[in-house]
């Protein structure tokens, strides 16, 4: 089997989660389960007693693997950021561990990046499913909408100021530019994501969806980063949802990360 | 007076051994859309004037629209000429070649002293502008060109006393393999408009997961784009239960795009289970579109059903063998036109 010169980052904070093992061992399946064999596994975990156990003994067999502990403050935009900064290929993907790759996704960037060598990010198309597992609906799917792309495929930034739903899980892209143009910001909170590809396209990034069934997103999975926006301990009102798409808009000429805070106003 | 027939008849047999013998061809006015009909024609006299025949494309008006607006090539330079506002010069050794279609033009060429060949392509146009009743042969129309064997066998048993050669249509070197990715387009070609637009209303309504997919109608473009855009697309839908050819889902499958298709009336030759998928009932059509679009993006068509279908445009999509047999064909006729000549040239000099 050909080798693909691409690192999976899998960012875990906790084996607590409910179903933890049932996810992770899927998700990992799924990246042997791939038409091509990925150069490395990047997990980036907490030092969580019970997650390191786990990782220390779950059979990796048929891939190889690099088990990053990360101790920092634990979230998903630094978890990430770790793996990629310390990943060891041209390109990387993100996987969370209660995801699967579909067994066609690598093939098929493969094969569009030897005809698109322009091509900085590929996004999957992404399925979602509930907790019960039925179909949600597609992600970046609205690249292909004639309704707003100006280019078949290709997410721009005129879309994202009118269309916001776009997924970073599944996506394929290259190392360099994620590090050279500011990596995720865990900032931004809720929309780190949208943040990112408007400041991404704003930077003349090519990015481009693949119109194959790449991903499958699990939504809304309790405890997940989503979940605890809308129903953990800090709950989103509807005001900051919108300050932190209205802060997306403007904090993406900014390479850094910049502190910003979120106050209640007052009427 | 029979030395003047004999001078008239000598002519035309060197008119015909010069090639200055005419060849017209009635072209229909397509106002810049791409027509395979029409194309068809264009072919067929295209192999001709390379050849060095005296060729002319005969038009109805005079402000015909220039082939050259969806046509690209050397059709252009085919002479043209109208009918509207001159003279027709036709001689014996001429040959006159009319689209079934026009069949209420029968009648007033029926006393033209040339061959008279019908271009046969549509069987469903056929009767369409005849009087009831009323047959080629009656309007010295002895001979047909047809596109295929299923074509011959269905109009050999409507009109009579007339002979039948098939020439199989061309399939465009406009037509190259696709060589980028497919993008989630679906290029949809039907007879009839409306069918092209409710199959699509429908395919929304019924999956509304898939309203990014694309479809595209290709009517009213040029040959080029109406290549490009089947290039672009995952999946060819056809709807054409009176085709006599089919064109479309074989330059779909030249590219390399699978075909889903309504089975015509006249189940074509070229037809096979494993080049396209080609269905009866048109109930089903959205379904089979749906379940396709879903094995498409996960990676699960066979790659058998488009080497297949490659397969099966080979044949037609040499130009030198159809020039060939146009030139053939042509030959045939006029050394039959030359035998008949010298006959009747033979019986005069006897009779002297």
């Amino acid at each position: 089997m050909k080798t693909f010169d691409i690192s999976v980052i899998l960012p875990i904070k906790s084996a607590l989660a409910k179903n933890f093992d049932e996810f992770f061992q899927n998700a990992v399946s799924s990246v042997l389960n791939q038409k091509r064999q990925i150069k490395e596994l990047v997990i980036v975990h907490t030092a969580e007693e019970n997650l390191v156990k786990k990782l220390n003994t779950f059979d990796f067999s048929g891939v190889t693997v690099n088990l990053l502990e990360y101790n920092g403050e634990p979230n998903f935009c630094s978890q990430v950021n770790y793996g990629v900064e310390n990943c060891n290929s041209e390109w990387f993907s993100i996987l969370e561990f209660d995801d699967e790759y579909s067994p066609i996704w690598f093939d098929n960037v493969e094969k569009y990046m030897g005809h698109y060598n322009d091509v900085d990010i590929f996004l999957p198309i992404v399925i979602d499913i509930d907790t019960k597992g039925s179909f949600a609906g597609f992600t970046n799917e609205a690249t292909f909408a004639s309704s707003f792309t100006t280019e078949i495929g290709i997410l721009d930034n005129e879309i994202l100021h009118s269309y916001q739903n776009f997924q970073i899980a599944g996506m394929v892209m290259k190392k360099d530019k994620f590090v050279e143009l500011g990596k995720f910001k865990p900032t931004m909170k809720l929309t780190f994501g949208y943040e990112f590809f408007l400041r991404m396209t704003y930077h003349s990034l090519r990015i481009m969806t693949i119109p194959k069934f790449g991903y499958k997103h699990l939504n809304m999975r309790e405890g997940g980063i989503f979940w605890n926006y809308k129903n953990g301990n800090h709950v989103m009102s509807e005001n900051e949802v919108r300050f932190w798409i209205e802060t997306a808009k403007k904090e993406y000429y900014f390479v850094e990360d910049r502190e910003i805070k979120y106050e209640v106003q007052m009427d | 007076m029979e030395n003047e027939l004999v001078l008239k008849l000598e002519k035309s047999i060197e008119q015909i051994k010069n090639k200055n013998a005419r060849i017209y061809f009635f072209v229909q006015e397509t106002k810049g859309n791409a027509k395979a009909s029409i194309r068809y024609i264009y072919d067929f006299a295209l192999a001709l004037y390379k050849d060095k025949y005296n060729v002319i494309m005969l038009t109805e008006k005079s402000d015909f629209t220039p082939i050259d607006t969806w046509l690209s090539g050397e059709y252009s330079q085919i002479p043209h000429q109208p009918i509207e506002g001159g003279t027709l010069a036709i001689a014996p050794e001429d040959l006159f070649f009319l689209p079934e279609i026009f069949g209420f033009v029968m009648e007033q060429i029926k006393n033209l002293p040339c061959a008279k060949i019908v271009i046969a392509q549509g069987y469903d146009y056929i009767l369409e502008t005849l009087q009831p009743g009323a047959s080629w042969s009656d309007f010295g129309f002895l001979k047909c060109i047809t596109t295929s064997e299923v074509m011959k066998t269905k109009v050999m048993k409507t009109m009579r006393n007339v002979s039948f050669d098939i020439i199989e249509p061309l399939i465009s070197e406009t037509f190259t393999e696709q060589v980028l990715p497919p993008k989630p387009i679906i290029s949809v070609h039907t007879r009839e408009q409306r069918d092209g637009i409710n199959l699509i209303k429908e395919f929304y309504l019924r999956f509304p997961q898939y309203r990014w997919i694309t479809f595209r109608d290709l009517r009213g473009v040029s040959e080029k784009d109406f290549a490009q855009s089947i290039k672009e697309s995952f999946l060819s839908v056809w709807i054409d239960p009176t085709s006599s050819w089919g064109s479309f889902p074989l330059e779909s499958m030249k590219v390399g795009v699978p075909v889903i298709g309504l089975t015509p009336f006249l189940k074509h030759e070229w037809m096979t289970e494993e080049n396209g998928i080609w269905i009866e009932n048109p109930m089903n059509l959205t379904d089979i579109i749906a379940d396709f679009v879903l094995n498409w993006l996960e990676d699960n068509i066979t790659p058998k059903l488009i080497e297949s279908g490659k397969e099966s445009t080979q044949e037609f999509s040499n130009r030198e063998n159809f020039d060939n047999k146009v030139k053939t064909l042509i030959n045939d006729i006029f050394e039959v036109r030359i035998n008949n000549f010298e006959e009747q040239l033979n019986r005069l000099k006897e009779t002297n």
